[in-house]
């Protein structure tokens, strides 16, 4: 009978495996559980999706952006346009636009906790309000500006890390959510997609940045090097243009040109695997947050390319995308020396399990050293002074550093616009990017989205 | 404050007292288990003749020989490792050569089968002889297993006391239900008052007709039915009934295996007979199985469906276990291997593989018992890996459930759609729950057997899941507590494996619903919903009652034997 008794410790062992799996339930479930709450066929969550008991949702100046009101609907921002402005911030009553804070704070609205789980009685429920960095009246300019575009545009405090202005086009209303049906979806295409956060665009001239930073990385004499551009380079018989001819210029004059001939030379010169290294270290393939929401990933991929391809990638053609967040906050991290604040959208979040380090939370990233990223500031600046101010650019009234982009989606399409860069100013530290589908070139469609934006925050 | 909110304040007041609650019964149900036992002394001592060395014989069969493991050693080199058993009947003391090289005699005479021995009688084994004495020839003090509280400690629960924490609890699940969001009726009073009645004679029975003192293990088993037979009422009020009385014939199944099984000789006579008889069950099963979600593991009699594997998993713990002069036997060891090989293989052509599994898993658990070989194991191991390979082979939709493992939100509408709402319910219910008979996960297929683990932390709460869990567990830790006190090996060894069965039944299914392991469809013990089911968990209880030494010696008006 010992000998049995010995034996039986297998059990013990199978006992304690289960009693080992119980306990990564149990973890899972503590660390998983509004994941787990959150979905769209929860029976619990029903009743306008959940969001009866919801707080208030407000922007940084107490502006209500969506408020229960007594009869317990969902009501939102007074001001139509402010409404479909923010429409992709704050989100409908569906959870159709899953990064909204609607959906992705549903939780914190509603006030679940796991505690007490889903089925409190009405009457002892009550919701938390959040309040967004964002200022609605900037949103709500930047909107207007984007017109019947699709597009996007951000901004956001690289020194503290808060997002001030973030509009997606195209919106609807969210008190009136359009039914999407087959006659109507083009007109509505990606309309649920928040386009600064979910989308990645063509980037064009505006990797030029990374290129640059690449080349004065790792080609030792770039600024003594000069470049001569007759309107056109050809290689290996694909031949890459430029608007004007440009004559000889050095590296920085190559920059504020958005010289494509000589950018095509340089990154071929670079070559593809400190180009790749230099793009993913600046967030290209990478995956960024933004508060707990993953951004859609950057893409830069020239392990298939040939010379000719390579080349083109280098001006920001070829298979590059570019999402709009991640590039506000690559100017923030020149802007900074290097490092880019993570940015965020709700003020004073840190759930619990965030502060204990088990959630991913968005981190600051490090994606240049400080020389690199001055001498591309500089690039930056000079462009800026010398070419933007010139035709008329204003960014009320502030110093800044910028890169347009106009980047080719096809034939028969107008190209897609970009504006990204930052301002120098200790009161106003702000990185943007915009971009506008379609828009035509970089400094006429995608600034004045900035400017309009930027009026409004500044004054 | 008006009424309304009056009345919400007191359900969630209830919510959050049931937990507490239901931990509170199931620790009593174990504390009781704790208490009451015999104090730790030999039963017989046996005195070497030359020495005068006195040698505690503590349990009711002993293994005598040379090598260390064995209960009872004798360093002498004419001694075989494994000589022969002394063990205890009700009629009294008898010893068995197991094999050995030199014989076993007794009173000079060679010992051939099981020969009876008295006080005083003289057992030669080599050159050693060893003289039966009583127990109290014994002084020195013998450390209890830490499981059992000191004979000292205060008295345990009486077990109508318990009995009646336990039928509150149930009325409280039952007033909850009566006041569900959806629907307000008294229907699930009734379902609480027959459930109360059943469960209610059978206490009595257990303690007038049978004279039972104990009444953990049963009190234990009618917690947990109750807990799954409530919560059917407002799913399917039908199946509510359906479980009732398919736990009143687990009952009686109860009831009759314990008495059965009393004399543990008489079971090994009937051990071929329950080989055969199982079998064949399987073989008709294969023959007129109906396919049912894939599973072929279903037939029909008279209009009633039936789960043969259920009651096979009983015949298997039968076939498993033996008493220990018999356990070292070949033949009866081959026997069981090939009978294990004949179940996991019926019930992996039914194609029921959750199933075929626990099998698996409790035939090692018995291999290893008997055996104590590392070597078998390994090779049972190789082969069921094999096995493995072969059936992802064969049956493709094995291998989809695979696919989906790991990747329930990917596929919450598809393949893991199960699984996705069992975890979605178990997050929304909470600590405490949202009340009997407010939830949404019974809307789910399955979600009354298979899923059950989310309708339970849906409705009561994550608190009472686990709890439920953990019991199940420490029904395993219990049987190992009283494997040296049970009165033969067969005890001991079916109690092990009986309770590592449902422990491993439980695994699957938790882990299973909640996308730890792959979905196999096993039902939770007790508790889901499933006539057979639930009469072959009684079925396994009476194993582990069995194994307790106090079931057949302690009567309720005289008290203790020994």
């Amino acid at each position: 009978m010992k000998r049995i008794m010995q034996r039986s410790f297998l059990i013990l062992i199978v006992s304690l495996v289960f009693f080992g799996g119980i306990c990564f339930l149990a973890f899972r479930l503590l660390t998983q559980n509004s994941m787990w709450v959150q979905q769209p066929y929860n029976g619990h969550m029903s009743s306008s999706n959940g969001l009866a008991q919801a707080g208030d949702i407000v922007d940084r100046d107490g502006a209500v952006l969506a408020h229960t009101d007594a009869s317990k609907n969902r009501v939102y921002h007074e001001d139509l346009t402010t409404r479909e402005a923010l429409l992709h911030v704050v989100g409908d009553n569906s959870l159709n636009i899953s990064t909204a804070v609607q959906s992705s704070y549903r939780n914190e609205l509603t006030n679940y906790s796991f505690i007490w789980g889903l089925g409190m009685p009405n009457s002892l429920k009550s919701g938390k309000s959040l309040a967004l960095t964002v200022d609605a009246g900037a949103c709500r300019a930047a909107y207007e500006a984007l017109g019947s575009h699709k597009g996007a545009c951000v901004i956001y405090n690289y020194k503290t890390g808060e997002v001030l202005c973030s509009t997606s086009t195209l919106s609807y209303d969210p008190e009136n959510p359009p039914e999407i049906n087959e006659d109507n979806e083009e007109q509505y295409d990606g309309v649920y997609l928040d386009n600064t956060i979910s989308s990645t665009f063509t980037p064009g001239s505006i990797f030029k940045i990374v290129t640059a930073a690449a080349a004065i990385k790792y080609i030792p004499d770039i600024y003594e090097q000069s470049f001569y551009c007759e309107g056109e380079y050809e290689i290996e018989g694909s031949k890459i243009t430029c608007e004007e001819y440009h004559g000889y210029q050095n590296f920085d004059e190559a920059f504020s040109h958005s010289c494509n001939c000589a950018f095509a030379q340089i990154a071929l010169q670079v070559g593809r695997e400190n180009l790749t290294k230099t793009a993913e270290e600046l967030g290209f393939n990478k995956e960024l947050f933004m508060d707990d929401i993953a951004l859609v990933k950057s893409h830069y991929d020239v392990s298939q390319a040939g010379d000719n391809e390579l080349a083109w990638s280098g001006i920001g053609q070829y298979t590059d995308l570019s999402n709009p967040m991640h590039m506000a906050m690559l100017c923030g991290s020149i802007a900074t020396g290097g490092t880019a604040k993570a940015p965020y959208l709700i003020q004073d979040h840190d759930s619990f399990l965030a502060q204990l380090g088990i959630e991913k939370k968005a981190a600051d990233v490090q994606m240049l050293d400080a020389n690199t990223s001055e001498q591309v500031k500089v690039l930056m600046r000079n462009a800026a002074n010398y070419y933007y101010n010139a035709r008329g650019l204003d960014l009320a009234g502030l110093n800044f550093c910028a890169k347009t982009g106009t980047a080719e989606i096809g034939e028969d399409k107008e190209p897609n616009a970009w504006f990204v860069g930052f301002t120098e100013d200790d009161a106003h530290p702000y990185a943007f990017a915009a971009v506008v589908a379609e828009g035509g070139y970089g400094i006429s469609a995608a600034a004045s989205v900035v400017s309009a934006a930027m009026y409004e925050l500044v004054y | 404050m008006n009424f309304q909110v009056f009345l919400d304040i007191a359900t969630v007041a209830l919510r959050i007292l049931m937990p507490i609650y239901a931990v509170f019964i199931i620790y009593q149900c174990f504390a009781s288990m704790r208490r009451q036992r015999r104090p730790e002394k030999p039963l017989v001592t046996l005195e070497i003749k030359n020495t005068g060395q006195k040698l505690p014989v503590l349990f009711w069969e002993n293994s005598i020989g040379r090598s260390r493991g064995s209960d009872i050693v004798i360093a002498d080199s004419t001694v075989s490792r494994d000589h022969c058993v002394l063990l205890r009947r009700a009629e009294g003391w008898f010893v068995s050569d197991i094999g050995s090289k030199s014989g076993t005699f007794i009173n000079g005479e060679e010992a051939i089968g099981r020969e009876r021995v008295l006080i005083d009688d003289e057992i030669t084994v080599g050159t050693t002889t060893l003289v039966l004495k009583r127990g109290e020839e014994y002084q020195e003090r013998i450390r209890p297993s830490w499981f059992f509280s000191k004979a000292s400690d205060k008295g345990s629960l009486q077990p109508y006391k318990l009995m009646l924490l336990i039928t509150f609890f149930h009325l409280f699940m039952a007033v909850e239900a009566c006041f569900s969001n959806e629907v307000q009726d008294f229907v699930p009073l009734y379902v609480f008052g027959a459930f109360t009645v059943i469960s209610w004679v059978f206490f009595l029975i257990s303690a007038y007709a049978f004279n039972r003192v104990n009444f953990e293990l049963e009190a234990l088993g009618l917690f947990l039915s109750g807990i799954g037979v409530m919560l059917l009422v407002r799913q399917e009020l039908r199946s509510a009934f359906v479980q009732m009385i398919a736990m009143t014939f687990g009952l009686i199944l109860y009831s009759f295996l314990v008495k059965f099984i009393e004399n543990p000789d008489r079971v090994n006579s009937w051990r071929l007979a329950i080989m055969i008889g199982a079998v064949g069950l399987l073989a008709i099963n294969l023959v007129f199985g109906r396919v049912q979600n894939g599973a072929a593991n279903w037939i029909n009699i008279g209009g009633i469906s039936v789960q043969p594997s259920e009651f096979v998993k009983i015949a298997f713990i039968f076939v498993g276990a033996s008493a220990l002069d018999r356990l070292q036997t070949k033949r009866n060891f081959i026997e069981f291997i090939i009978f294990s090989a004949i179940c996991v293989g019926a019930l992996a052509l039914m194609g029921d593989f959750g199933t075929a599994l626990i099998f698996f898993g409790t035939f090692i658990l018995i291999a290893f018992m008997r055996s104590g070989d590392f070597k078998t194991l390994i090779l049972a191991l190789a082969a069921a890996v094999f096995g493995g390979i072969i059936v992802l082979k064969f049956k493709p939709y094995v291998a989809d459930r695979f696919a989906a493992w790991g990747h329930v939100w990917e596929n919450a509408q598809g393949a893991a759609y199960q699984q996705a709402r069992t975890l979605t319910y178990t997050a929304s219910g909470g600590l405490f729950g949202v009340g009997t008979g407010n939830g949404y996960m019974k809307y789910i297929f399955a979600s009354e057997s298979d899923l059950v683990f989310g309708l339970v932390a849906e409705e009561l709460g994550v608190i009472i899941a686990f709890a439920i869990a953990i019991a199940i567990v420490a029904l395993a830790f219990y049987s190992r507590a009283v494997t040296t006190r049970s009165r033969s090996s067969f005890y001991s060894i079916s109690a092990c494996c009986a309770a590592g069965l449902m422990v491993i039944q439980t695994a699957l299914n938790i882990f299973g619903s909640t996308d730890i392991l792959p979905l196999t469809g096993v039902t939770l013990p007790f508790i889901s919903a499933g006539g057979s089911s639930i009469i072959s968990c009684w079925g396994l209880l009476a194993f582990i009652k069995a194994a307790d030494e106090r079931t057949y010696s302690q009567k309720r008006i005289l008290r203790g034997e020994d």
